[in-house]
């Protein structure tokens, strides 16, 4: 490999480059005193204020975007930070030095927002038990515990209500059914409303004393009403909605003094901080409960629980075929293409071109579900072609199967870039290396291959990460399955990917997002310490170029 | 027999690998003329053959165009900032030497393979007070989906950029340099003309890379006029009981225009080496 | 050196937003009186859903003075839904399935409903039934669903009294060439719990056993039972290796297509196959999935849509006046009905549609003997398992074993 990749790099430097400039260039390059000379000026020069101008004309234009909404929350935090940040952007374009952090910085903000942030998240997830059942705080808990317990108080009138006011003071007024009574309700109780007006479907319309707020002023006031209670010796009236209201009252009650939440019809749950649940003497809990710290409870879970670590050798086995296969069949799929279209003597290459890509514009997700019906058994195309067989319902078909459909899928990618790559590939080259009598194939082995690996290693490593990940074929195509009958936990087309997702309750709709984000931080371990080994090792090739 | 070994075998290998890429696509072509609209008995050849799908795609209930212009903008104007982002990026890893520099590679390259369970979470936590702020940037806005989606700026994009940039001799820009060129001047005037058939085939993988991205754009997009072809097309599915394939077959195919119709122009530039080497041979 | 100035940018940025992030979610609790939503009332649904729904969201608005927002959601409805609440962004009103209802109650998403004992009485029983959890009623019903078996009258006449004569109707059918297929039950190469449950309830299968106050029992998974194993046995007869009426090769995808081709003469699905059928141009009618021979009747589940008001929504009251006060009114429900034409939850409503469609009530007397899909969360461990058993004995394979291995999964799920 690497006699190979030296006779490339130094094969280079007769290579003109993509547009033919390269020998002009260089021979002004020797006028090395006057090139200094020229520097000096160039620090006064117009370009260097308009763009300085610039740098703080957008600056200015982002700090008055960016300032007054922070400003009105008073966020100030935020604001410190805002002002931070745009202090240092702006100092790093005014100033000369740290060339390389202005072309780097525009992109590492978005990478920083929208993909470390959730990393940092899954991290911190991970410790955590957050999921469906803990997704909030205790008080939250709390609150919905109380909320989902009120009940109409037994043989309660179910009111009419309007919303009116009294002294500026928001009342409702209430009428029974039954009777057609009004009372008016405050944060005092109930009292009692002689000669009021009264619709027939139970809206008040004037009472004396008392303003009728209208509908649509009462909707402006929705928090108003929605905390408004009217305390009664056997609960507290509240609104259902704008036009009615019923006399409600919690059964379960938290209290602060044991930690508890308690039911006067004797129920009694006491926070277990440890579950992030109320829990009572029988062990059973109240569905709601919080999110708590777990410390390393999430990743000893997967280590040592039998359903994940029993099956995991299996999994990791068939998913390092499946990436590592996906990767090569599609390189050489690609490269064969790329190739064979590689010719000027090739007619109609711009048709064929477009029939090449056409997989890899198709909506991805829309051709899955295509795909997995081609592969019906009696029905799909393919049985009709080859013959009747249970292709996805059988672990080896369905898994070549996936392959196939993987290797449809992106080729097309491997093909872009090849065929971009291989325009770097000087035609002296591989000129020069048949006219030395090396056939084809030793040519294409000794020039081409290196030359597009050396630029295409990273994308390679890529795209082993992406499919050792790829959730999406697995889950569309075949969820896993098929299933052995006496293992109902996984299927042998799980890759790590799906089976975290059924293991970690995406599928039942129950999700816990701290386990998830554990083994997520596992399978990380995993890619990346693949990637990383095969990115180094290709550091010897890269380092030619530099 | 020389023509066979020299081209012959190039027109066999494509048309093989052709019929391969394509008879999938014949089978959506079927099934989107198949006025019967099932996909699950579609074969290849049509049962059958009308345009009654794509009228009912366009006069329909649904409003496709408005998606289908909606995905085109956001898909070219996130290609277009993406490039640049990558591009500016990627000069930096290819010409400069700086510390950090290749634990800065490495990480973009695996900051890119993390498992994202927790995607969505993080979008909500983030844009939840983003549209609170700026309702601009926020849920339902094409720039929030834009300005998310610059977050996979910095990925094997720029990688793919920084190999094709590697083979740019050095001497170019140091030449640049000499004559007073700043690296400004440099980045703009000297080197972005001379990587372009690199620059082509990256906007093509980000403009499909977007046009086709729905999970995010389904958490992103909720009203029916804001929304792309991908959320809209995978929305006539939900009641996947209930769901006609004909129209989602004819969809399909419609996304695929702006794609090949982008390629089309691009080719020119992503073959342009291979053109100038031919006219030079 | 310079990498380290990006870097701090980096920081700074990160601590930007976690900040933002952090101020946002402790604001709302911290200032109630600062209230963002008043006058406006923003509904989710789906994307099937939302232009149904859009006119009479409109006309509320107008009655009452405020404005409102009808907001699709493609997919993952319930996930998102839950997660965007969380952050404070999600709606005031979900429309969704009610077998949501226990995991949004227990993540705190959704507020009981009151609604009166003259409201109650208004809808049919199931559907009151399938909203209640512990004891509470959490959302408004406005259309009920379950599957039922629709025939090709032109072939047969007759309904089938048992599921021997469905399958010995379609065997005679299938040899004198008329169709190909005895039965389509959408099943599918990832099996189909949801469809095949008539079948398996109707040998005696059952999913979890009943709590004292008749609720579906989490720690009592049944699917491993004597009787289940033998309802799984009967599926067993009649899969592949048995009579071929369910079959792996016959899924969602091509189930009502196949029916409508007449490739078969039965077809087990619900109202949502309607569309198709009555174009399909031959006679069909639709009766009560049939019980075996011997055993008990079978029992489809039933679907319940519903409204629901959002714990955290920012207009609750405007939101408990629509679901509570408006939904739940009879014309509304009536045009509710003419918009999406599923059998109506109010029972004025589905009388009063009855003489227009009588399609809709035979899908009610099908669903006569149904039973509420279970809303407890843990119902969500059932599918998964339960429908790799069922592949596993339709392709021929040992019934004990397969629930053996299903419910050691739901349990292991059940108690993650």
């Amino acid at each position: 490999m690497t006699t190979e990749v030296t006779g490339a790099g130094s094969a280079r430097s007769p290579h003109p480059g993509p547009s033919g400039q390269a020998p002009d260039q260089r021979s002004r390059g020797g006028r090395r005193g006057g090139a200094e000379q020229v520097r000096r000026t160039r620090e006064l020069s117009t370009g260097f204020i308009v763009s300085r101008i610039a740098v703080l004309g957008i600056v200015a234009a982002l700090l008055i975007y960016a300032l007054p909404p922070l400003i009105q929350t008073e966020a100030w935090t935020a604001l410190g930070a805002v002002g931070v940040v745009t202090a240092l952007v702006a100092y790093l374009y005014l100033t000369p030095r740290h060339i390389p952090a202005k072309y780097l910085v525009p992109g590492t903000i978005f990478l920083i927002a929208f993909a470390i942030v959730p990393i940092v998240l899954t991290f911190v997830t991970a410790f955590t038990n957050f999921g469906d059942g803990h997704r909030g705080t205790k008080e939250e808990a709390i609150r919905a515990i109380e909320t989902s317990s009120v009940t109409q108080v037994p043989g309660s009138p179910e009111y009419y209500l309007t919303i009116a006011e009294r002294d500026g003071e928001m009342v409702f007024l209430l009428v029974d059914p039954a009777t057609k009574a009004v009372q008016a309700g405050t944060a005092e109780g109930l009292t009692p409303v002689d000669g009021a007006e009264v619709s027939l479907t139970g809206k008040v319309l004037t009472a004396a004393g008392y303003t009728i707020v209208p509908t649509a002023q009462a909707a402006e006031r929705d928090a108003e009403i929605a905390a408004f209670s009217v305390p009664t010796t056997g609960g507290a009236v509240k609104a259902t909605g704008l036009s009615r209201a019923f006399e409600g009252k919690a059964d379960k009650s938290y209290d602060a003094a044991c930690d508890c939440v308690t039911s006067p019809s004797g129920g009694r749950w006491v926070a277990d901080e440890v579950e992030g649940y109320f829990v009572n003497a029988e062990g059973q809990h109240l569905d709601q409960g919080w999110k708590v710290d777990v410390g390393f409870a999430n990743f000893t879970k997967a280590l040592t629980d039998p359903t994940i670590s029993g099956h995991f050798l299996n999994v990791l086995i068939w998913n390092f075929v499946f990436a590592l296969s996906a990767v090569a069949t599609t390189f050489a799929l690609g490269m064969i293409v790329a190739l064979a279209l590689h010719s000027p003597r090739v007619r109609g290459t711009k048709l064929y071109r477009i029939m090449l890509i056409l997989p890899y514009a198709m909506p991805g997700f829309a051709m899955l579900l295509i795909w997995r019906d081609m592969f019906n058994t009696d029905f799909g195309l393919i049985s009709k072609l080859f013959g009747v067989h249970d292709w996805l319902g059988t672990p080896t078909t369905a898994r070549l199967g996936l392959i196939v459909i993987n290797l449809w899928m992106g080729f097309p990618y491997m093909f872009l870039v090849i065929t971009g790559a291989l325009q770097a590939v000087p035609r002296e080259l591989t000129d020069a290396a048949r006219i030395d009598g090396a056939s084809a194939w030793a040519g294409f082995r000794r020039v081409t291959l290196p030359l597009v690996l050396v630029a295409l290693t990273p994308l390679l490593i890529s795209s082993f990460g992406f499919n050792f990940n790829n959730f999406n074929n697995i889950k569309l195509v075949t969820n896993g399955g098929p299933y052995a009958i006496d293992n109902s936990t996984v299927g042998a087309t799980d890759l790590l990917i799906s089976y975290t997702y059924r293991v970690a309750g995406f599928d039942s709709g129950v999700a816990d997002f701290g386990f998830a984000a554990a083994i997520s931080v596992f399978i990380f371990a995993i890619v990346a310490t693949v990637s990383t080994v095969a990115f180094w090792r290709s550091r010897a090739q890269e380092e030619v170029y530099s | 027999m020389k023509w066979l070994r020299e081209v012959g075998w190039r027109y066999a290998v494509v048309l093989v690998v052709c019929a391969f890429a394509l008879f999938p696509v014949l089978f959506v072509v079927s099934a989107a003329i198949n006025p019967l609209g099932t996909l699950g008995s579609t074969g290849l050849i049509p049962e059958g053959a009308s345009l009654k799908n794509f009228v009912d795609l366009l006069t329909g209930d649904h409003p496709f165009t408005r998606w289908f212009l909606n995905s085109v903008v956001i898909a070219l104007i996130s290609a277009f900032a993406g490039l640049l982002i990558s591009v500016a990026a990627a000069y930096a890893f290819s010409r400069m030497r700086f510390r950090g520099r290749r634990v800065g590679l490495l990480s973009i390259l695996l900051i890119q393979m993390f498992p994202q369970f927790l995607a969505i979470v993080a979008i909500f936590i983030v844009f939840t007070e983003v549209t609170e702020l700026y309702p601009t940037f926020g849920f339902n806005k094409p720039w929030g989906l834009l300005v998310l989606y610059l977050g996979g700026a910095l990925g094997v994009n720029t990688y793919l950029m920084k190999g094709y940039l590697d083979t740019v001799p050095k001497e170019i820009d140091e030449s640049a340099t000499m004559d007073g060129a700043s690296h400004v001047q440099t980045f703009f005037r000297i080197i972005l003309p001379l990587v372009g058939p690199v620059l082509a085939v990256t906007a093509m993988l980000s403009f499909i890379g977007t046009i086709n991205e729905f999970l995010i754009a389904n958490v992103f997009l909720r009203d029916t006029e804001a929304k792309t072809l991908a959320v809209g097309m995978y929305g006539m599915l939900t009641d996947k009981r209930d769901a006609n394939f004909g129209m989602f077959a004819a969809a399909t195919l419609l996304t695929a225009v702006p794609t090949v119709s982008l390629f089309l122009w691009l080719q020119k530039y992503i073959v342009s080496g291979l053109t100038a080497g031919a006219v030079k041979g | 050196m310079r990498i380290r100035t990006a870097g701090v940018i980096a920081a700074a940025g990160l601590l930007m937003l976690g900040v933002a992030a952090c101020g946002g979610t402790n604001e709302p609790a911290a200032t109630p009186s600062k209230d963002k939503g008043n006058g406006k009332l923003v509904l989710w649904t789906d994307p099937t859903r939302a232009p149904v729904l859009k006119p009479f969201a409109e006309a509320f608005g107008k009655e009452n003075g405020v404005t409102v927002e009808v907001k699709e959601i493609s997919e993952n409805q319930q996930q998102t839904f839950i997660t965007a609440s969380q952050q404070g962004s999600g709606p005031d009103i979900m429309v969704g399935a009610h077998d949501w209802i226990g995991n949004m109650v227990q993540n705190g998403a959704i507020d009981p409903v009151q609604l009166t004992a003259e409201q109650k009485a208004a809808f049919h029983p199931n559907a009151i039934k399938a909203v209640t959890f512990n004891g509470q009623i959490y959302g408004a019903p406005y259309a009920m669903e379950n599957v039922a078996l629709i025939r090709n009258t032109d072939l047969v006449p007759t309904a089938p009294a048992t599921i021997e004569d469905l399958i010995k109707t379609g065997k005679d059918l299938k040899a004198a060439k008329k169709v190909q297929e005895i039965l389509c039950v959408p099943f599918g190469a990832a099996g189909d719990v949801y469809h095949t449950y008539p079948l398996f309830s109707a040998a005696g299968g059952s999913l979890f056993g009943t709590t004292a106050s008749g609720d579906p029992d989490p720690s009592k998974v049944t699917v491993n039972t004597p009787e289940s194993i033998a309802a799984l046995e009967k599926m067993k007869a009649l899969g592949e290796k048995g009579e071929g009426a369910i079959k792996t090769s016959i899924g969602n995808e091509n189930g009502i297509p196949s029916f409508v081709q007449k490739k078969c003469a039965f077809l087990i699905s619900g109202p949502w196959s309607m569309n198709d059928v009555k174009k399909a141009g031959f006679g069909y009618d639709i009766s009560a999935v049939p019980g075996f021979a011997a055993g008990g009747q079978a029992k489809p589940f039933l679907g319940v849509q519903a409204f629901y008001v959002a714990a955290k929504g920012k207009s609750k009251v405007l939101a408990q006046e629509f679901v509570a006060n408006y939904v739940t009114n009879k014309d509304v429900a009536m045009a509710l009905y003419n918009a999406d034409p599923r059998p109506a939850a109010l029972t004025a409503a589905a009388d009063a549609v009855k003489a227009l469609d009588p399609n809709a009530e035979k899908f009610v007397q099908a669903g006569a003997n149904g039973i509420p899909m279970p809303a407890i969360p843990a119902m969500g461990a059932i599918w998964g398992p339960m429908a790799n058993a069922e592949v596993a004995v339709v392709k021929g394979g040992d019934a004990k074993t397969a629930a053996e291995a299903a419910a050691k999964a739901i349990t292991a799920e059940i108690n993650k």
